[in-house]
């Protein structure tokens, strides 16, 4: 949480010479951080971040306590004053007692109950400084008695409250868990529906108080109010969370008694208010202290071994160096054989119980900027090495294929999950999604890819982006199947583009990927232009053109060619291993031959078939032109073959070739039904 | 028709002497031998010309396929072995292969891994969709701890495991610690975790996913010294020589201590200017290992010590570049990813 504090205020209590600015400096080096200085007239204003275990130094007299322990410690002049009135014993000024009947129901509810009741009060604004030390810290003046509960809130980190006293039917107060649905309109004229167990005051008829977050508007301070019940009190964290929760409302008092309040200084805190009221609204106190604090909470003596001090410091420190720092913070601390012995004070047993909470204490008062700076000379460990890494180079290279990296949400909406037909039990689903747009996690990044061709239509250029990141297939009651893909979007889009990518991805990464058809079709890509990618016998992903249903969703007009592959499963298949064959001495034969096939025959049945029948003079078979052209006939196409025939102990001879050649042509002729054209 | 021939004749040859790579100049033969190539057009057309002409026709025709053909073969010369004498127009622009970008993010991720991996840190990855036993409880925050609060958590529809709890979308890098701890069980241990993580929230600062890095050490007697060791030589390899780091106090339910780690601004370098007001910016939260954690690692907090640290990789980048909005990183407009 964050609070405005004019320095003006907190040096009525930290007495010191030291200026605003070095003030910040100091403060934020070793404890709660100045996040702002912002000067006002002859004053500063801090702006101070405090950590949600340090509400204790929430406040003016908090943070001066604080800034003086870190000053002592750097030598500078410092010392501490107590706010007026803070000792002072309360007891009634006039013979005329009024009474409170106070009944807690549940003493866990509220761990210490204080309350007096005040007479003789005028109400009117507080003095000038008073309401201004407010308007800096960002909160509204309204008259004297009301200005005080906040300005102690402020002051001494204790929320408070003050109830008119004429206006608490049968001068009753009942302290109780709410029943469900009962009904209280706070200060700020708002009607609340209670959950069960908020913590609430009744009075003999009607509920008045809802406690800890704000008071009830039935029994509030008026212009006409004469008589007041200023109240102090502390109320379990956990169910003040809850209330807060519960009805979305949180004020700047329930944020702290939410952490936890200090409970010895209560009475403090009352005594101050009283005094206050006595010089701003010339109050008169007009009953007993009514206190009740039953289960006063123990102190842990905690021990801290120097060795693990200095282990942690990364040098030695004196133990009386120690102890002084722990003194100056208001710890009992004492040096028992090889260990310091540490009582935390009231205002941190929230947040010190172990000796690692104590070497955090001295470390920062000592000085984290005077510590040594020093890289780890352990032992380094061996660590397998992680898909993770692997990709950092995937990456670079598909950057130098020429393909953008696009980084999209993995939380996508229902519509786009729908595009990509997951089976039901598949579906990982947000219970507290923000908005309707990130509701599930994808289970294809391709959709996003998708998404994003769409958003970067108009632009006058061709997109090729990839994007790598993990995919979300639900299983059962276990955890999400959460495997890294990655998927590439061409537009406009030419399948053996993509293909290509494919083919050089799996060189790059070492290993083997095939295409094979796929029977049934993919719900994002057309059935006859696309194909299934395989590892061995492991499929990986897709390769091939979306479906016009898919693109027309995100209005793209032509063609987007696309692949998904799983890269977790491709990673984890075994490396193509590289083995060396001698280079051949002798020069090969190249030639061509060119035949005319049904279209319908495969390239690779053909390329396969001539290696098959070349075997073993034939070393490589390569397509290098492929066209139709109404000549050739209906369904027909020219292939042209590049024959590459070479022999490990020789040139090829011309019979040899010629007698390779010919028993290609009428393996071709005749299981493929080819018409050769030209050898 | 004789103007035609003469017409393909200079065409050809203007176009074959521009040809600068062996492949261009076959992309010319082609344009004018191929199926449809201008010369080939022009010798179908013979078919239309009147009968006493045709032998002139075919003879011209003929000289001219000569004089092209043999200036492919200069040119082919030219190309191949080159003219000492020709001067090379320097300013004509190169032939290039399109390169395509690397998001900022993982170009920001490459550089800092490649810091951490020169003092034996090794990048590891655990789930994005994790149990709230590793997000939270084992980081010391019990179930209902105020300090869950700070992260507004994305919840999974499932159904709640008895020991592990609820499916969460993780909200930092940091449910990597006991996994890494469980992993490795005997340290030492150099832990990277960069991943995807999500928090409920949206404004210019924020965005619901965004991505965390972490790294994390664990041996015998390690000390606050040593994480200011690994931030000092963070910041000098990835902001420059001349910058700075600090630790301050914080709060963290999985460290003790618990701190917040700041940079010297790269404009004043820690003078303090309008930008950074005190001379430093935020970086990221930095702790030594709460003993209760490296319990939950099923490691033994008496023998070993460790610090972790970590902040968002948009931040970083941020703090880098001039990018205001950090919702820009993921709006993937095109132009934007390709000034990268």
């Amino acid at each position: 949480m964050n609070i405005k504090i004019p320095v003006s205020w907190i040096r009525d209590y930290l007495k010191t010479d030291v200026a605003a600015k070095t003030l910040a400096n100091v403060l934020s080096a070793s404890g709660p951080s100045i996040e702002k200085i912002e000067k006002v007239k002859e004053d500063y204003v801090f702006d101070v971040e405090v950590t949600s275990n340090r509400t204790d130094s929430a406040s003016v007299f908090g943070l001066a306590r604080e800034a003086n322990a870190i000053l002592s410690n750097l030598g500078e002049k410092s010392h501490l004053v107590n706010p007026k009135g803070i000792d002072v014993v309360l007891e009634p000024d006039t013979s005329n007692i009024l009474s409170l009947d106070v009944v807690i129901k549940d003493i866990n509810l509220c761990p210490r109950f204080t309350a007096i009741i005040i007479d003789n009060v005028k109400i009117k604004p507080s003095p000038a400084v008073i309401q201004n030390r407010l308007m800096l810290s960002g909160i509204r003046p309204i008259n004297n008695i009301v200005d005080i509960t906040n300005y102690i809130m402020l002051e001494m980190g204790q929320p408070m409250h003050a109830f008119d006293y004429d206006r608490i039917r049968g001068a009753k107060m009942v302290l109780r868990e709410s029943i469900e649905g009962e009904k209280i309109v706070t200060l700020d004229k708002t009607t609340r529906k209670l959950p069960k167990g908020s913590i609430v005051i009744e009075d003999s008829e009607r509920l008045i108080d809802l406690c800890g977050i704000m008071g009830g508007a039935n029994s509030q301070i008026s212009k006409r109010t004469k008589k007041a019940v200023l109240f102090v009190q502390a109320y379990d964290p956990k169910t003040i969370k809850k209330t807060t929760q519960n009805l979305s409302f949180r004020t700047e008092a329930a944020a702290r008694f939410e952490k936890g309040v200090d409970l010895e200084t209560i009475p403090n805190a009352l005594s101050r208010a009283v005094y206050l009221a006595k010089t701003n609204a010339g109050a008169k106190i007009a009953s007993e202290l009514i206190d009740i604090y039953k289960n006063k909470p123990k102190t842990p003596a905690i021990t801290l071994n120097i060795r693990k001090l200095n282990n942690y410091l990364g040098e030695e420190i004196h133990p009386n160096l120690a102890i002084k720092i722990l003194s100056l913070l208001g710890f009992e601390a004492k040096l028992q054989e090889k260990s310091i012995i540490a009582k935390p004070p009231s205002w941190r047993l929230d947040d010190v119980d172990d000796d690692v909470d104590l070497i955090e204490e001295i470390a920062r008062i000592y000085g984290y900027q005077n510590l040594k700076s020093e890289i780890p000379k352990g032992e380094i460990p061996i660590s397998p090495k992680n898909v993770t890494e692997e990709i950092i180079e995937l990456k670079r290279a598909l950057k130098f294929l020429g393909l953008t990296e696009i980084i999209s949400y993995s939380i996508i909406s229902k519509k786009m999950l729908g595009l990509a037909q997951p089976k039901k039990e598949e579906i990982v689903e947000l219970q507290n999604p923000l908005t309707e747009n990130w509701q599930y996690m994808r289970p294809s990044i391709l959709i996003s890819l998708t998404e994003v061709i769409g958003q970067n239509r108009y632009i006058q250029q061709d997109l090729k982006i990839f994007e790598i990141a993990k995919t979300y297939i639900a299983q059962g009651d276990d955890l999400p199947k959460q495997d890294l893909q990655l998927a590439i979007a061409v537009f406009p889009g030419d399948f053996f583009e993509v293909k290509g990518y494919l083919e050089n991805i799996a060189k790059i990464i070492g290993r083997e990927i095939q295409l094979k058809p796929i029977a049934k079709k993919h719900p994002l890509f057309r059935q006859n232009q696309s194909a299934g990618v395989f590892s061995g016998k492991e499929q990986v992903g897709e390769v091939g053109i979306l479906d016009s249903k898919t693109t027309n969703y995100f209005d793209i007009k032509n063609a987007v060619c696309a692949l998904e592959i799983n890269l977790s499963t491709l990673y984890g298949l075994p490396a193509v291993t590289k083995t060396y064959k001698s280079i051949p001495k002798y020069p090969s034969v190249i030639e061509d031959i060119s035949a005319i096939f049904t279209s319908k025959t495969a390239l690779d049945e053909i390329i396969q078939a001539a290696r098959k029948a070349g075997l073993p003079l034939v070393t490589n078979v390569e397509v290098i032109d492929v066209f139709q052209d109404e000549k050739l006939g209906i369904d027909k196409k020219s292939v042209t073959l590049r024959l590459t025939y070479q022999k490990s102990d020789a040139t090829p001879a011309q019979e040899e070739v010629t007698e390779a050649r010919n028993k290609i042509s009428s393996v071709l002729e005749k299981s493929l039904l080819a018409r050769i054209r030209k050898k | 028709m004789l103007n035609r021939i003469q017409n393909v004749l200079e065409a050809a040859q203007k176009v074959i002497k521009s040809a600068s790579s062996q492949k261009h100049l076959e992309k010319i033969y082609i344009d004018f031998f191929g199926k449809k190539g201008k010369f080939t057009e022009l010798s179908k057309s013979i078919s239309k010309i009147p009968k006493r002409q045709k032998a002139d026709f075919g003879k011209s025709l003929n000289q001219a396929k000569e004089q092209i053909l043999a200036s492919f073969e200069k040119q082919k010369k030219q190309i191949t072995s080159g003219d000492e004498k020709q001067t090379i127009d320097i300013t004509t622009p190169g032939k290039k292969t399109e390169i395509g970008h690397i998001h900022l993010v993982s170009q920001a991720i490459d550089e800092i891994v490649d810091i951490f991996k020169r003092i034996g840190f090794s990048l590891q990855s655990y789930p994005e969709v994790d149990w709230d036993w590793y997000a939270f409880e084992s980081l010391n925050m019990p179930k209902n701890h105020p300090a869950r609060d700070e992260w507004e958590t994305f919840f999974v529809k499932s159904k709640p495991n008895a020991t592990l709890g609820n499916q969460v979308l993780t909200p930092h890098t940091s449910n990597g610690q006991v996994r890494e701890m469980r992993r490795v069980k005997n340290p030492p241990v150099r832990m990277l975790n960069i991943s995807r993580c999500y928090r409920r929230q949206v404004d210019v600062s924020h965005t619901p996913m965004f991505h965390q890095f972490e790294g994390m050490l664990i041996e015998k007697n390690v000390a606050i010294s040593n994480l200011k060791g690994t931030l000092d030589y963070f910041t000098q390899k990835f902001f420059g020589k001349e910058r700075k780091s600090r630790l301050r106090p914080h709060h963290f339910r999985f460290t003790e201590p618990s701190f917040e780690v700041d940079v010297t601004c790269g404009v004043c370098l820690g003078r303090g200017c309008k930008f950074c007001k005190s001379g430093w910016v935020e970086l990221g939260g930095a702790g030594m290992i709460h003993p209760n954690v490296i319990k939950a690692g099923k490691l033994d907090p008496k023998k070993y010590t460790g610090f972790a640290f970590g902040w968002g990789i948009e931040r970083t980048i941020a703090m880098r570049t001039e990018i205001g909005d950090i919702r820009l990183l993921f709006q993937n407009d095109i132009r934007f990813l390709e000034q990268f």
